[in-house]
């Protein structure tokens, strides 16, 4: 099993434990990763607005260095996934489209042009249709922790760009993984919601408040960590957790894991390993790794 | 086949969830199992409904956490998606209730205004020669005339959970690309305007507006075209549209986002400034070294030149 990785900004900078937990992981995993070369950002989100063919075209090439590889993208990001399944989706349904772009592609210089064999999918969703690399690797249940799945926005919607097991609204597959590593999914209302990261800047308070209200959930379902596919949404949480505190009155503080490092721990892997030093909230609170 | 209806009940002022039992059959929507309710064991409860046949828009309702149109969904289909015999049934999220599944629309009506919602005709426009379009330019915007207002967009929305003060919901931006993109619109200029004041950048992303539009209108989708309507019309001198355009830039300055500039970018100095007790606590975990240099990818030259041809592409396009 080898996977083209789409890493994204974040695992580059202020995520980068995301990345090396990751590289751990998947060793131990036997998932072969190899980066996608001179790869760009996907436009977090954002570039669409600004221009929506550039950010389109900007994907398209990403999307095409992995067809040249011969392999699928595995991405390890919500954002990313989505931006990139976007793109996918939009290019392998609209021919004229797909023309449009790989003439852009060709006159800029690009060597290929985009074909859509290679399927883009996320890390989470690769432990969840393979089961089967789990088993016998698990050197560490993580029994009797709780833990709170929250999944962020774009790994569940919209539901036809990103639909993964039978319902994406009623996605229980983190659930299930948590499970697998021996862990107690704790039943968690904000399981769903957004954390704002996107609208940070623009809508400060409300995503502080919200980010306050995650966390403070997670708290009162007693969970000992939230456990999160998403490097955004995980740095949302964990760097603004003590802005979230003040912004709704808590005093919650739970330590905020990327997916992997989860993942990492149960399998016998350290917070060294995973980089754990690097997070802002809940380091005394960690009790497992 | 049984199942169990948990009804939030609000009768002048005071709120309970109420049970209910009834037979399933095949082809059942949530609409008739509530209107089986009203004729079989409660006439008390109240909902709103009218064409049967999704196109109306009245009989929207939150099952289980998530906005359905009631005319339309099977309960069958619920009950599995679910996996459950109980639907919890409570009026759409983020409305005020009147009274038990009947939500007041008079406060999002009253939003719509907030737009300026009529066109007024381009000059060349007469009563002699009426307002022709091409259906090129019909296309443009005909997907979101077909907004029926059942009002399943905001539901969820959770940028409207937390404050709709400064925020529209999402089918005024529906409403508001479907006048934008109108050929025949003189200034769509002055809608912009009133749209960036409205909120439009404080949008989230959460995508729960799109997952529930009935008619697969793309709510979250009409706000990135009218973000990107707003870089056309020079109306791109706040946080929001400064904070998409630096990360955009990025695409092209180095390929990946430079995080040390972005807030620097997008707030101006004095505000990034002020988040210095931020910057400290990432660089004492090592998330931000602001004396490493941003690496430049090896291929920049290639995709300055697809960003340069794909705008110059959207120009012609125009």
């Amino acid at each position: 099993m080898k996977y083209a990785l789409f890493p994204g900004c974040v695992l580059e900078g202020a995520a980068a434990e995301a990345y090396t937990s990751l590289k751990k992981v998947c060793e131990k995993l036997n998932i072969g990763i190899e980066e996608i070369p001179n790869w760009t950002c996907c436009g977090a989100s954002h570039a669409q607005g600004v221009n929506d063919l550039a950010a389109l075209a900007v994907n398209a090439r990403n999307i095409s260095i992995a067809e040249h590889m011969g392999l699928d993208i595995m991405t390890v990001c919500n954002t990313c996934t989505l931006q990139l399944r976007v793109a996918k989706k939009r290019l392998d349904e609209d021919k004229a489209l797909r023309e449009k772009v790989n003439k852009i592609l060709k006159d800029s210089g690009h060597p290929y042009e985009y074909k859509g064999t290679s399927k883009v999918t996320h890390f989470l969703w690769i432990l969840d249709e393979h089961p089967e690399l789990l088993k016998g690797k698990v050197e560490k249940p993580l029994s009797g922790v709780k833990v709170a799945a929250y999944y962020g926005c774009h790994i569940l919607r919209p539901e036809e760009v990103m639909k993964h097991g039978e319902s994406n609204q009623n996605a229980v597959y983190m659930e299930n993984l948590i499970k697998a590593l021996g862990a107690e999914p704790v039943p968690f209302s904000a399981s769903h919601k957004c954390c704002g990261f996107h609208a940070q800047l623009a809508a400060e308070h409300d995503v502080l408040t919200v980010t306050g209200q995650i966390v403070d959930s997670a708290d009162k379902a007693e969970a000992a960590a939230i456990v999160t596919p998403c490097p955004l949404c995980q740095m949302q949480l964990d760097m603004y957790e003590p802005e979230g505190r003040d912004a709704v009155g808590s005093k919650a503080e739970v330590p905020v894991l990327h997916l992997q490092q989860l993942v990492g721990f149960a399998l016998g892997l350290s917070k060294a390993d995973m980089g754990f030093d690097r997070h802002v909230s809940g380091q005394k609170k960690l009790k497992i790794g | 086949m049984d199942m169990n209806l948990k009804i939030h009940r609000f009768v002048e002022g005071k709120k309970w969830v109420q049970d209910y039992k009834l037979t399933v059959k095949t082809g059942m929507t949530v609409l008739e199992a509530l209107t089986e309710v009203k004729e079989k064991q409660d006439p008390t409860l109240s909902f709103t409904c009218s064409c049967r046949s999704s196109i109306c828009g009245a009989c929207a309702v939150r099952v289980n956490g998530n906005a359905e149109l009631s005319c339309e969904v099977l309960v069958e289909t619920l009950m599995k998606r679910y996996k459950t015999d109980t639907l919890v049934i409570e009026p759409l999220g983020n409305f005020k209730v009147i009274r038990d599944l009947v939500v007041d629309w008079d406060p999002k009506y009253a939003t719509i205004k907030k737009i300026k919602p009529v066109i007024e005709p381009k000059k060349e426009f007469s009563l002699e020669t009426g307002c022709k379009q091409s259906p090129e330019e019909f296309n443009k915007f005909k997907k979101y005339a077909k907004c029926i207002l059942c009002g399943s967009c905001v539901s969820e929305c959770n940028k409207s959970a937390l404050n709709q003060e400064d925020f529209l919901s999402p089918f005024v931006f529906v409403k508001a690309e479907r006048l934008v993109a109108d050929s025949r619109n003189r200034s769509p200029q002055e809608q912009l305007k009133a749209i960036v004041e409205a909120g439009l950048w404080r949008c989230f992303n959460c995508q729960e507006c799109t997952a529930k539009c009935p008619k697969g209108l793309d709510p979250a989708g009409a706000i990135e075209k009218l973000k990107e309507s707003t870089f056309a019309h020079k109306l791109d001198d706040n946080v929001g549209a400064r904070h998409a355009k630096a990360i955009y830039d990025d695409i092209s300055d180095s390929g990946t986002l430079d995080e040390s500039k972005l807030n620097i970018k997008s707030e101006g100095l004095i505000m990034a400034a002020l988040r210095a007790p931020m910057a400290v606590r990432l660089m004492r975990t090592g998330k931000m070294n602001p004396m490493n240099g941003h690496p430049v990818n090896p291929e920049i030259e290639t995709i300055r030149k697809i960003v340069k041809n794909a705008e110059a592409a959207s120009k012609e396009a125009e």
